[in-house]
């Protein structure tokens, strides 16, 4: 599944490891959901979109 | 390996993991000793015969434990998917093996080992898991 967190990161100016201590999950976890190779639950996205103040069908896209 | 820094359900895993597989090793010099020395008979017999069982199962608590405490879903995910290789794995190389005992004259393969067999395959798998992810 497609995103947009890497830009939204990059607004903010977080690294990888900022938003991740953010969502107290592992710096990991966010490269691996910002590249795609894996998609959160629905509380992280949740969490995700709080974080960013917006909503997960504007961070996540299911188009190819 | 800064994931063992800073996630205490895995410092807490790594610690009970430790701690079981070390009653596990002596328990098993124990009854091994104790067997050839003694040689109990009856209900002590099948008594001592499963204590290195038990520290087995205390294992497999620890990594039920683990995967409920552990609070990082992706972190979970790797691990689980780890442990399905190892049941792979092991349920390939048994099936195999077993097959190879019915129809050949290949040595008897020890179902104790089985546990064993499955953590290497976890281990093997493991670095290649997070490697796809890093």
């Amino acid at each position: 599944m497609k995103n947009r967190l890497r830009d939204l990161r990059a607004e903010l100016g977080w690294s990888q490891a900022e938003l991740a201590d953010r969502l107290e999950v592992s710096r990991q976890s966010v490269n691996a959901i910002e590249t795609g190779k894996y998609d959160p639950s629905l509380p992280l996205a949740f969490k995700l979109a709080r974080l960013f103040a917006t909503t997960i069908e504007d961070l996540f896209t299911d188009e190819p | 390996m800064n994931c063992l820094q800073s996630n205490p359900a895995i410092r807490r895993y790594l610690r009970q993991f430790a701690v079981a597989m070390s009653a596990c090793l002596v328990l098993t010099v124990f009854v091994v000793s104790y067997f050839h020395r003694v040689h109990p008979k009856g209900l002590l017999a099948y008594l001592l015969a499963v204590l290195p069982a038990v520290a087995i199962i205390g294992i497999i608590v620890t990594v039920g434990l683990y995967l409920a405490e552990e609070k990082d879903e992706f972190r979970r995910n790797i691990f689980v998917q780890a442990m399905l290789w190892g049941l792979g794995g092991v349920l390939a190389v048994t099936s195999v093996w077993g097959m190879l005992e019915s129809f050949t004259h290949i040595v008897h393969f020890q179902p104790t080992w089985t546990f064993t067999l499955f953590w290497c395959f976890v281990g093997i798998s493991t670095p290649f898991l997070q490697r796809r992810h890093r």
